[in-house]
């Protein structure tokens, strides 16, 4: 399956918010989530880049991908 | 590593409401760490208990008048989890009672707080 095939089963928009909101919100939005969804989370916080991959690592769910777009970033998770 | 092998981070802060300026990282990196499913406490020690008291989180805040209040950091961390944690003899070095501070505050001993530091993955303090 290729990252675009990833269907995001819930959209988080916290473009705007300054560190640390997109990885609270990320990890509260996770929760109501069940095994194999995915998070599709769009933020303008730079600090998405390293945080969303340290977030993923600690937490064990996985970081499909994070992509630049046009007004920030684009960033899919699917919960382990 | 606790039971459940979840990280333990203990953060611990010295400084108090004559310092704004420091006021708030330690509230939100302490969330940042219970989102990412650790456990932790921040332990207000020295000046550190003076930012808990009733009221002043709705006057300080890391940038003054401008941005956050020191509130919005604290409630952000409690949401998240983040226990708080102050000793006795730093209330008593600012004249402050359990009383005086704000719900949800836990007083523990010196001996506790180095148990939980031996015990803890990281201890970070500020």
């Amino acid at each position: 399956m290729t990252e675009d095939a990833v269907a995001p089963t819930q959209t988080l928009d916290v473009k705007g918010k300054a560190c640390p909101l997109p990885v609270i919100k990320t990890a509260g939005a996770i929760k109501a989530l069940r095994s194999g969804d995915v998070l599709e989370v769009l933020a303008t916080d730079p600090g998405i880049e390293s945080d969303m991959p340290a977030w993923a690592r600690q937490t064990g769910n996985e970081l499909v991908s994070i992509e630049r777009i046009a007004d920030g970033f684009r960033v899919l998770v699917r919960k382990a | 590593m606790s039971d459940n092998d979840q990280a333990v981070v203990l953060y611990v802060m010295t400084h108090g409401v004559d310092e704004p300026k420091r006021c708030a990282t330690p509230f939100y990196l302490a969330a940042a760490a219970a989102a990412m499913d650790a456990d932790v406490s921040i332990y207000f020690t020295m000046n550190g208990p003076t930012l808990l008291q009733r009221g002043v989180g709705r006057r300080i805040g890391p940038k003054g008048e401008r941005g956050e209040k020191l509130d919005h950091f604290i409630g952000q961390a409690l949401d998240c989890g983040v226990k708080l944690l102050v000793c006795q003899p730093s209330l008593d070095l600012n004249d402050l009672a359990l009383d005086d501070l704000i719900e949800g505050v836990r007083m523990i001993g010196g001996a506790a707080f180095n148990d939980m530091a031996i015990e803890a993955d990281t201890v970070i303090s500020f």
